[in-house]
């Protein structure tokens, strides 16, 4: 569970990044992100794991225990624990090109293995099957010891699901994880993204409404750093044009 | 109109420059006291003095190959741990690693580095250690952090930061980030690096060898202040082969290395 309460940033100028944004993420929902470029929605994801600290506000993360911490917060220690429990998947260039898929993969348990058996890069053979079996759920274990940077955009994804599957969050972000993808590879993306929300919240931006309206259960919607929407993922022609004012024109250019 | 703007650009471009260099040049000359015949004479001595050279002494060859080797190690030796120390002072000047208190000190103490001689701080070791291959060693590897610990920490600042982001993402500690997102992407452009430094230190190695610290640069100095000028011949020829020789073998493998910097 995660429960944002009235974050906000604001620029040294005066202008509002994020204006007082409020939601909670429960079990089982796969919540999408909308809203046009610069509206807000990746800086609202980044502060979920502490990437980004907002000015005011609180980020409540409930983990395994049940205990409360508030990452906004929390010290880089504290921190660095609570991140061990919180999966994301990024877009673009964000695995290490030069190590095989698997190694990239096993990066999932980083955390959680002391720094010295990490820098002799020493996981156990028991971790090492584990993310063999990650990888299996995602179809990628025929490419394990293939290097990162031989690997389509849609490859890449699928290792950080794989990655994100054997780091066993108790939360899964995604910042527009199908955004240089192409349709096809989209969605399968999602597809294997949507069964992980069963079993726990699983948050992401996307640009793509058509996208959250069929797989997300939760669209919230950002604009100019405030939230305009929550609510179900099937948005109309109107809410969606005042989601993204004059992009949706170039939206609909592109037949979404 | 156009021909007297092109004439007087071309006054302004051409002329003026040259001119005052050539001015500046003349009362340089002047304030220093260079009197050109002596240009003449140095011309003469140097072509007597390098006739008296050969042949080179081949005999002297066979004894100078342990000094060869010397130098190759103290270059070696110097490169290895130079890389090291440089390495681990670029994590403390990038701005993705470290606050930007301790990058702006770390990034001045590299250029102060820069700014002085190897030669100097070869001559102030040689105080504290005395004369041999260990002071040579410390002034190569210190020498080595102007340059490499610079370009590394610019290598480290260029790493994409979804990277960075994304495996601190996973609650990795800065040790952790170095060793998964840091390391594996600088390895290439370390061993590039490394490996051009290895040149201009095979160099230096023969320089500092000559003010004390041993290797082919100690014959090639004691030679010429013995008047053995054909062995000091073969002594330079070595150190020609030898320098030429290391630059060959460092550019091909770091031509190799290049694919792969751009195959990432």
């Amino acid at each position: 569970m995660i429960e944002v309460i009235n974050i906000s940033k604001t620029l040294p100028n005066g202008k509002k990044l994020l204006d007082n944004i409020s939601f909670k993420v429960k079990k089982g929902e796969f919540v999408g992100i909308l809203g046009a470029s610069g509206a807000g929605k990746t800086l609202t994801l980044r502060s979920l794991n502490g990437l980004l600290k907002p000015d005011s506000g609180s980020v409540v993360f409930k983990n395994e225990i049940g205990e409360k911490v508030n990452i906004c917060t929390l010290s880089n220690k504290k921190l660095r624990k609570v991140r061990q429990k919180i999966g994301v998947i990024f877009q673009g260039y964000h695995l290490v090109q030069r190590l095989s898929v698997l190694e990239n993969v096993m990066i999932g348990r980083l955390g959680s293995i002391s720094t010295f058996r990490s820098i002799f890069y020493g996981f156990t053979d028991a971790e090492a099957h584990e993310a063999m079996g990650a990888l299996e759920k995602v179809n990628m274990e025929h490419l394990a010891n293939n290097k990162v940077s031989s690997l389509s955009g849609g490859e890449k994804q699928r290792v950080g699901i794989a990655r994100a599957i054997f780091q066993k969050p108790n939360l899964l972000l995604a910042d527009e994880p199908i955004s240089n993808l192409d349709p096809k590879n989209a969605k399968l993306i999602m597809k294997l993204i949507k069964p992980l929300s069963e079993e726990i919240p699983v948050i992401g931006v996307f640009h793509q409404p058509e996208m959250t309206a069929k797989y997300c259960t939760r669209v919230i919607a950002i604009k100019e750093g405030k939230i305009i929407y929550d609510g179900k993922p099937n948005l109309s022609e109107d809410q969606l044009s005042e989601i993204y004012g004059e992009e949706l024109s170039t939206l609909a250019l592109q037949g979404k | 109109m156009k021909i007297a703007e092109f004439k007087i650009s071309r006054y302004k471009n051409i002329v003026l420059p040259l001119g005052g260099l050539i001015l500046l040049s003349f009362l340089a000359s002047k304030s220093c006291k260079i009197d050109f015949s002596d240009f003449g004479e140095g011309i003469a001595n140097g072509t007597f003095f390098i006739t008296r050279m050969f042949p080179p002494d081949w005999a002297a060859f066979p004894d100078m190959l342990q000094p060869t080797f010397d130098t190759i190690l103290l270059a070696l030796l110097g490169t290895f741990f130079g890389t090291i120390l440089s390495l681990l002072i670029a994590f403390f000047a990038a701005a993705n690693l470290s606050n930007p208190w301790v990058r702006n000190i770390t990034r001045s103490l590299i250029s102060i580095e820069r700014s002085i001689p190897e030669l100097f701080i070869l001559l102030i070791l040689i105080t504290a250690f005395g004369l041999g291959a260990v002071p040579a060693i410390i002034a190569i590897a210190l020498g080595c952090v102007g340059m490499l610990g610079k370009l590394l920490a610019d290598t480290i600042e260029d790493i994409p930061p979804t990277l960075m982001d994304s495996v601190a993402s996973i609650g990795a500690n800065k040790i952790q980030i170095i060793a998964f997102a840091v390391m594996p992407e600088i390895i290439p452009n370390l061993i590039s690096y490394a490996l051009f430094r290895f040149e201009v230190n095979i160099r230096l190695s023969v320089l500092l060898g000559a003010i004390g610290a041993g290797g082919i640069g100690y014959e090639l100095e004691t030679s010429f202040s013995l008047l053995e000028y054909h062995r000091a011949f073969s002594a330079l020829i070595i150190v020609l082969v030898l320098v030429f020789s290391i630059e060959r073998l460092s550019s091909f493998f770091r031509n190799k290395l290049k694919t792969a910097i751009v195959l990432k």
